[in-house]
């Protein structure tokens, strides 16, 4: 692991921690490619392990519909949590923005494992929940800075 | 008698000079000053339309249409005519890590001050 502390695995032991990517599978993705697109059936999380990906949003712009990015995501974050949350489908897209790699693992290997181990299925799940949350938080933040300017622009 | 109308002879020369220097410049603070008004009105029929680090055709834009966590000021310039797609679109993405990193900052140390802190980004000015 190119990231020695992934933070879908924070406060597991080495060998929890070994145990849980040792039920995924590596997946290499070339420069520019998609991870997952928005809309898709969700049924991975992943791990980066190596290069870039970027999460975008489609927009039309000038009679076209561009994908923006809204997140990058860097070695050791965590990816595609819809893949654990229902409904389980992707909100964004993701792609690799250089040659990168991640660690797919799948919902229903991940909840065996929690089924058969409750502390890791525990840890995880609050870990998880800290990426949401930050998630939310950010959004929250910036969706009330816009709301502060249309409501400026409003009054003038 | 002859230094004396010598001397007069170049006075004239030099008041001649004087009344002519004097004419040729108030002859044009006037031309300057009836020919402003009639400039104004036609500058900005004058000017072409800009074409900023591109020469991309412009299209007419239809009413953006916003992903979930919609940004009218995204939108706002989504709609302005004449700005080539490549610089809007890096544009917006600034916009977007700046807005980001401001709510981070938020976030870090919560107050209604940071909360609303300006950026530089130039689709909110």
């Amino acid at each position: 692991m190119a990231n020695a502390d992934p933070e879908l695995l924070i406060s597991l032991t080495a060998d929890e921690a070994a145990e849980v990517l040792a039920l995924g599978s590596r997946i290499q993705l070339a420069s520019g490619s998609e991870l997952f697109s928005l809309g898709a059936s969700a049924d991975h999380l992943y791990v980066v392990e190596r290069g870039r990906l970027s999460l975008t949003l489609p927009m039309q712009v000038q009679g076209r519909e561009q994908d923006v990015q809204v997140e990058e995501r860097l070695p050791g974050q965590t990816v595609g949590w819809s893949g654990l949350i229902p409904p389980y489908r992707f909100t964004l897209k993701a792609t690799a923005l250089l040659e990168s790699e991640v660690i797919a693992l799948s919902r229903s290997a991940l909840l065996d494992h929690f089924a058969r181990h409750p502390f890791v299925g525990y840890a995880i799940t609050r870990n998880l929940a800290a990426v949401i949350g930050q998630r939310l938080q950010v959004f929250q933040a910036m969706w009330l800075r816009e709301m502060q300017r249309t409501v400026e622009r409003l009054s003038e | 008698m002859v230094m004396f109308l010598m001397a007069l002879c170049l006075s004239m020369f030099g008041l001649a000079v004087t009344a002519m220097a004097f004419g040729a410049a108030t002859r044009d603070e006037r031309s300057a000053e009836a020919a402003q008004p009639a400039l104004k009105p036609a500058l900005p029929m004058s000017i072409s339309p800009s074409r900023f680090f591109s020469d991309l055709p412009m299209v007419d834009l239809p009413a953006a249409v916003l992903p979930a966590m919609a940004l009218p000021a995204m939108a706002a310039s989504a709609s302005r005519p004449h700005v080539p797609i490549e610089v809007l679109l890096l544009q917006i993405e600034r916009h977007v890590r700046l807005e980001q990193a401001a709510a981070e900052s938020f976030l870090d140390y919560p107050t209604v001050a940071s909360l609303h802190s300006r950026t530089t980004s130039p689709l909110v000015h």
